[in-house]
């Protein structure tokens, strides 16, 4: 598999604040990746250097164009949702897609008709006439008409109601996803996610933390509920974090042999939540 | 590259909408308040134009073609003077609304490129918007003139030499064409300066645009004893070297005689010193580069 996006030595600094700090990474194409962070970690600007929207220092490349200096080019094969109040609100959809079709190269407008077909909006609609919800609709209606390598999804789903946010994700992995696609997501509500991803990254103060696919994940990270001399004996293993729960001591391991575990308690496969916590956590300490 | 401007001019008449219908609303005045003059004009009227126009032709070529003249410089000025405040309004908006709306994220988000999107805005401002105004300018000659042709002929008059024949309407619609676009290209620094502040200001681009044009030159008059800023910015709205001899004011001057070569607008015009004009071009240049500021100022400023 190629590399669709290289990152080497990214940092990027606001006067004394340290935004991105240093960070290499690889993203392969076909992946569907998690970006997670805490608010301020860095997501968004590094989605925006990313994305040639902000300059940064470093070795950057995406699908081998240096994106801030290549924007135009960049742009014809990504698409990218930043949030989702970003449409023009004075605009009518019918507007929109004449503009998206003239714009854009890689464009089906017959597509984002079929698309939006599905959908209750108008193509006379204005923009501002339509709910939260369907303006979301419109958007990812046009992002999955247009034939693009790598599609951003900066919080895309964020204000939006749990029917929204289900149907928006199975639409993306349904009439979206595919080998040749690769998508980067970054969201508040991983839980929602966590089963569509391939690929993780836990980000903090800057800093990759994590970087893994979401199989090694479940192989790497394993949690014991343990009581009494059992919790002191697992203790004893070096639990990356425990919480109390019923009781009993949920202890978090990483790259310890479960065999050795299970005679402890009962085993889980943590969370990718459980596990961002006790990583940020670690990483304060 | 020519299509993308397409679609961006097209985007923004779609977003500004008062480009197009405060002209048409403007024709719409001018031909209803003619269309009510000629309908309702009481006794005394009826005859001043009866004699101006009428069979009787009791005035002379000359008081006919003033008052047409007078018509066609009038109603053009009113759409210059609509359309130049309205591209103030459009400039300072032109690249503030999209970042205030956040919409700049989504159109930063299809690949065009910042010089693109900005050379759109300042090519409906310089191009379109003049294009618009010559077009009603042209559509409400042509209905009132129509108009005011039946009105002629229901008096008994030949419309045909009367109306058509009094003006030469060709050189005075090309007179008008080339005042548009010279204003225009004459006061392009001061639409590169609202298309800077536009890109550049967090709050109220109108105060920020007008507060420097204002106290500047206060301040000159207070601590200096010259003011060449004032009088390069406030003196710029009336100096500009495009009219040849006769002014307006001798024009309709009692007495004045208007020659045949005269009542052509076209005569007054003179687009070789226009072009030849130094402040023409220094003009020019303050605009590029205010423009290049605002293409910098879209490219670099990071929105977070």
């Amino acid at each position: 598999m190629s590399s669709l996006v290289r990152a080497e030595g990214v940092s990027k600094k606001f006067g004394s604040f340290i935004a991105v700090d240093n960070v290499s990474f690889e993203i392969e194409s076909g992946k569907i990746l998690g970006l997670i962070g805490p608010n301020g970690a860095g997501k968004t600007t590094l989605l925006k250097a990313l994305l040639g929207l902000t300059d940064c220092e470093g070795q950057l490349s995406v699908m081998g164009l240096d994106p801030f200096r290549q924007r135009k080019k960049l742009m014809q094969n990504i698409c990218f949702i930043a949030d989702v109040a970003v449409l023009p609100r004075w605009i009518r959809v019918r507007q929109l897609l004449d503009y998206v079709e003239a714009i854009h190269p890689n464009f089906s407008r017959q597509r984002a008709e079929e698309l939006l077909r599905q959908t209750k909006i108008m193509s006379t609609s204005k923009v501002k006439e339509l709910s939260k919800g369907m303006v979301t609709q419109l958007h990812l209606s046009i992002i999955m008409a247009i034939d693009a390598k790598l599609l951003v999804l900066d919080e895309p789903t964020l204000g939006l109601d749990i029917l929204f946010r289900k149907e928006f994700y199975a639409n993306l992995l349904n009439d979206y996803f595919d080998e040749e696609r690769t998508i980067l997501v970054t969201t508040h509500q991983v839980e929602e996610i966590e089963n569509l991803l391939t690929d993780i990254m836990f980000i903090n103060e800057g800093k990759i933390i994590l970087n893994s696919s979401m199989d090694s994940l479940a192989d790497t990270y394993v949690e014991v509920a343990a009581s009494g001399d059992d919790a002191d004996k697992a203790r004893g293993l070096g639990p990356i974090a425990e919480n109390k729960m019923f009781g009993k001591s949920v202890m978090l391991f990483k790259g310890v042999n479960r065999e050795h575990l299970q005679v402890y308690g009962e085993l889980r496969t943590p969370s990718v939540a459980d596990i961002f916590v006790a990583k940020v956590k670690g990483a304060r300490k | 590259m020519i299509n993308h401007q397409l679609a961006l001019i097209k985007r923004e008449l779609w977003e500004h909408r008062s480009i197009w219908i405060t002209p048409v609303v403007i024709a719409i005045i001018v031909t209803l308040s003619n269309l009510s003059a000629l309908m309702l004009a009481g006794d005394f009227a009826q005859h001043l134009d009866a004699a101006i126009f009428g069979e009787q032709k009791l005035a002379g070529d000359s008081e006919r073609k003033a008052v047409l003249t007078a018509f066609f410089v009038g109603s053009s000025g009113l759409f210059l003077f609509a359309l130049a405040i309205l591209t103030v309004f459009y400039a300072l908006d032109s690249l503030y609304a999209e970042r205030k709306d956040k919409s700049i994220l989504f159109w930063r988000s299809l690949p065009v490129t910042d010089a693109e999107a900005v050379i759109s805005k300042l090519a409906t401002a310089i191009i379109v918007i003049p294009a618009i105004a010559i077009a009603a300018i042209l559509a409400t000659h042509l209905i009132n003139l129509a108009m005011t042709s039946v009105w002629v002929s229901s008096k008994g008059g030949d419309a045909g030499f009367l109306i058509w024949g009094s003006v030469p309407l060709l050189d005075n619609w090309l007179a008008a064409i080339i005042v548009i676009y010279a204003v225009a290209v004459w006061m392009s620094p001061f639409l590169g300066w609202f298309m800077f502040v536009s890109a550049f200001t967090k709050r109220s681009p109108l105060l920020m645009a007008f507060m420097p044009l204002v106290l500047v030159p206060l301040l000159e008059r207070i601590f200096l004893s010259s003011n060449p800023f004032g009088r390069a910015v406030w003196g710029r709205f009336a100096s500009i070297p495009l009219f040849s001899g006769t002014d307006v004011q001798t024009f309709f001057d009692e007495g004045h005689v208007i020659d045949e070569e005269k009542v052509s607008l076209l005569a007054q015009i003179d687009l070789q010193k226009f072009l030849m004009s130094i402040d023409t071009w220094v003009g020019i240049v303050i605009c590029s580069i205010l423009i290049a500021g605002a293409v910098y100022v879209r490219r670099y400023r990071d929105e977070s």
